[in-house]
């Protein structure tokens, strides 16, 4: 035990913590530069690089560290690259790491939900702001339990340095061992140090675990907050449900707002105005003999529509007619195979001489041209409050000042009724809740057209309403340009001035919503019709 | 607890084994004439180191980067007093190599087998590590031989095996040994050997360091590990109720330092200083100094691959 003792407190192991340590942090740090270098290269879109990342990957990731070791150390010296035995050994564990840590990365980024990635595209942000404020704290957030992993496997790692003469602690162990024949206490004495070591690792884990959780309350005002001992293995705290949203029992203020206004659906002689009036003014959007296949399946067969400002069309159809495709493509976010689509009289996406933009400028474009966009699935930013989600967007995209972009956003939240939970996160909101925070973030810019898929089909029944009131006010107060696809006829039916009916991927059926949904003239509107009525008929009777 | 007052006692024969920790213990008076003698000898010829300095002027006032693997008491470990030093033979003859040449000595602690990688990859200037010169070798490195070979079987206490040398007894037996050692091949040799006399055959075990070796025989594993006898001498006075010296065998090599093969200017003027310091006697006092047998002292020769 005193030998033991002798060795644990040996000035000259201790000094070997210093090398072990020095080899760990080179590896670490430059196999998280190379990680971010090569996930990079594999998720970028030039197959070249990908290639490269991947080939790399499999020599680095399938061979021995300790060949990588001797190597770095022996053999570049051949071709004149001769590094000090630390900064070689270093080296082949930062390259070590490297595969693993950009696995890790890429793990982290393709883990951010899609939907995510898609509004923010939308809303006009280039892939790098996107990287940054969207993708990146989600992915790092993500990211922590297996990077603590790697630091652990990256101090261990190092000591195999030893193999080419780095004074860390196992080779000072070794050869202590060799002079005293103490074989026993000194590699009890150097394991309780590595044991030490990566302890340290885990509680620093720990702490950034605790410092990013979201759920973490910054102002102390709701609910409990999570402290630092709720991670303690012992700790039997359910993270993903004890903290449970404050939201749900706080009463809505706008829900009985909304229910006592009376019906907004305009009468006769409005919709007659109204119509007159738009068919005066410019073209909003306009796509022409638009056509689109996946492989062999057509989803959008020479598609010919034509919205004017201020006009309010709703995209009727069963599933997989093509609404969808055809929203995603009004704002690019998805390329299609012929025809042309223009928006305020721009082919957005393309330049003057009708070549294809770069991702970067198809998303400045999408910004100043102003289309917005409200998602079946919401997409919220799901680590940003609710104000957050649309005062971000602002700054990031628009460069609104934080005052002013926090302003806008504290009047959108007040005309969608949700200025109480402005600081909540989008899981703590119900779905309606949700909803209109999106339909706010998407009116934030001014947009000049809103594209709505539909909005309210992944809602509950009781709360569709709410999100369809406000937008029915956007549509009659406002006179906001709107293309809704929807399966809500009778929501179509008021607010709507024009219905489209898609059937296989082109419009089989338009005009005046009223009159098309009350007398359709082709069959599959009438059979598809009669089909969405007799569905309603159970709550028609309640 | 059983193990604490083991290891005390192998520590305090270890002790015994080694010069440097008796003069520690006081012991000086008696070593006293020994330890001055290297530095009188050396002072006897400084006008022929002078002359070599005068011939060889590339590695005057240079420091030099001696390879070595550290787990060979006796020629070179780590000093368990100060382990930032190394301690042993091989050192002190490095030393005095450099002395009359007029350069310093760093080290860098390596395993055995990437000695002479390591020189090979320039990292090193020169190995003096108690590693035997042989024509494989000399592939890879020029050699200046300085010492005589001995080697000692260690066996466990009471030689369960019967182990008598590098022979039949061997056949069916465990022997540990350091990757890159020449008793390697010695004991793959015997395997159709005992083949042939419907014997089973040898096992090598490759440990990377030589308390490895001395480890896997106390464990058990293995039967035995045939090293040079002064290594062996010194793991049985470290654990004299586990471990014995069954015989010592002669292997025909001699012991070299190497250097790297491009610098034959290098390898002369190692040569010659050798030649000084043997011949002002203090190759004969470093060895009596680390308590080994003077009759591995052998005058130089060099060996290269051609």
């Amino acid at each position: 035990m005193s030998l033991f003792l002798h060795y644990l407190s040996m000035p000259y192991l201790l000094e070997g913590i210093e090398l072990t340590l020095e080899v760990t942090a080179l590896g670490l740090g430059g196999g998280l530069i190379l990680g971010l270098i090569l996930a990079g290269m594999q998720l970028s879109r030039f197959w070249l690089l990908a290639a490269i990342a991947r080939a790399y990957t499999v020599i680095f990731r399938g061979t021995p560290l300790i060949l990588q070791m001797v190597f770095a150390y022996d053999a570049l010296p051949h071709i004149g690259i001769k590094l000090p035995a630390v900064l070689a050994a270093g080296l082949a564990l930062a390259c070590n790491e490297a595969p693993f840590i950009a696995e890790m990365l890429r793990a982290g980024v393709l883990g951010v939900d899609r939907g995510q990635v898609t509004a923010g595209q939308a809303l006009g942000m280039t892939p790098s702001v996107l990287m940054r404020r969207v993708i990146a704290p989600q992915a790092i957030r993500t990211m922590i339990p297996a990077f603590g992993n790697e630091a652990v496997s990256a101090l261990k790692n190092s000591s195999l340095a030893s193999v080419v003469a780095v004074q860390e602690l196992t080779l000072r162990s070794t050869q202590l061992a060799s002079s005293t024949f103490d074989f026993f206490s000194i590699f009890f004495a150097s394991g309780l140090l590595y044991l030490v070591l990566t302890f340290a690792i885990s509680i620093i884990q720990l702490f950034v675990e605790w410092l990013l959780d979201l759920d973490r309350a910054k102002d102390g005002k709701k609910g409990r907050e999570r402290k630092l001992a709720d991670y303690l293995p012992w700790r039997r705290v359910d993270l993903a449900t004890q903290l449970e949203p404050a939201g749900v029992t706080i009463p809505d203020p706008v829900q009985a707002e909304l229910t006592d206004t009376p019906p907004l659906a305009l009468t006769r002689e409005e919709r007659t105005r109204r119509a007159v009036t738009i068919a005066r003014n410019n073209i909003a959007v306009e796509t022409k003999d638009l056509t689109k296949s996946y492989g062999t399946q057509k989803v959008l067969g020479g598609l010919d529509l034509t919205v004017r400002i201020g006009e309010v069309v709703a995209l009727l159809g069963p599933s997989g007619s093509g609404k969808s495709t055809l929203l995603r493509c009004i704002n690019h976010l998805e390329s299609w195979d012929g025809g042309t689509v223009r928006v305020g009289g721009r082919r957005l996406g393309f330049d003057d001489d009708g070549k294809l933009l770069s991702p970067r400028a198809i998303a400045n474009e999408r910004a100043t041209v102003g289309v917005g966009m409200v998602f079946q699935q919401f997409n919220l930013f799901a680590h940003l409050s609710a104000k957050e989600n649309i005062a971000g967007p602002l700054r990031w995209v628009h460069g609104m000042t934080r005052i002013d972009a926090d302003r806008r956003a504290a009047e959108l939240l007040e005309r969608v009724g949700l200025t109480h939970r402005a600081d909540a996160l989008p899981r703590h909101l119900s779905g309606g809740q949700q909803q209109r925070v999106a339909i706010a973030r998407a009116l934030a810019p001014n947009p000049s057209v809103l594209l709505l898929d539909e909005p309210t089909s992944a809602l509950d029944p009781e709360l569709v309403n709410e999100v369809l009131e406000v937008i029915r006010r956007l549509a009659i107060d406002d006179g906001l340009t709107m293309i809704i696809s929807t399966h809500q006829i009778r929501f179509a039916d008021e607010v709507a001035d024009r219905v489209a009916f898609l059937s296989g991927g082109s419009i089989i059926e338009e005009g005046p919503a009223h009159e098309v949904l009350t007398n359709p003239r082709n069959p599959l509107t009438a059979r598809f019709l009669s089909v969405m009525e007799a569905d309603k008929t159970p709550e028609a009777v309640r | 607890m059983e193990r604490r007052v083991l290891s005390q006692t192998h520590r305090g024969m270890a002790r015994e084994s080694l010069p440097s920790r008796k003069l520690a213990l006081g012991a000086l008076i008696a070593f006293g004439a020994l330890a001055a003698a290297p530095l009188s000898a050396q002072a006897a010829a400084p006008a022929a180191c002078a002359a070599l300095q005068e011939k060889y002027p590339d590695w005057k006032g240079k420091t030099l980067v001696n390879a070595i693997n550290p787990h060979t008491p006796g020629y070179e470990t780590i000093d368990p007093k100060d382990p930032n030093k190394y301690i042993g033979f091989d050192i002190d003859i490095g030393e005095a190599i450099g002395e009359c040449l007029g350069f310093k000595l760093t080290y860098k602690p390596v395993t055995f087998a990437a000695l002479l990688t390591t020189l090979a990859a320039g990292q090193a200037d020169i190995v003096i590590s108690d590693i035997y010169a042989t024509k494989e070798r000399a592939k890879a490195a020029d050699f200046i031989t300085y010492s005589k070979v001995f080697d000692g079987v260690l066996v466990a206490k009471g030689n369960p095996k019967g182990i008598n040398g590098i022979n039949m007894s061997m056949c069916g037996a465990a022997a540990a040994e350091n990757t890159g050692y020449v008793e390697v091949p010695l004991i793959q040799a015997l395997m159709p050997e005992c083949k042939k006399a419907g014997k089973p055959e040898p096992t090598v075990q490759l440990y990377d360091n030589n308390a490895n070796c001395i480890q896997a025989i106390l464990a058990g594993r293995a039967d035995t590990y045939v090293n040079d006898v002064n290594t062996v001498d010194s793991a049985v006075k470290a654990y004299p109720d586990k471990l014995e010296k069954a015989i010592a065998v002669t292997i025909p090599y001699s012991v070299g330092i190497a250097v790297p093969k491009d610098k034959p200017k290098f390898r002369d003027a190692v040569l010659a200083a050798l030649i000084e310091v043997q011949k002002a006697g203090t190759h004969m006092e470093l060895l009596k100094k680390h308590g080994l047998d003077v009759n591995n002292f052998k005058e130089p020769d060099i060996l290269t691959a051609d």
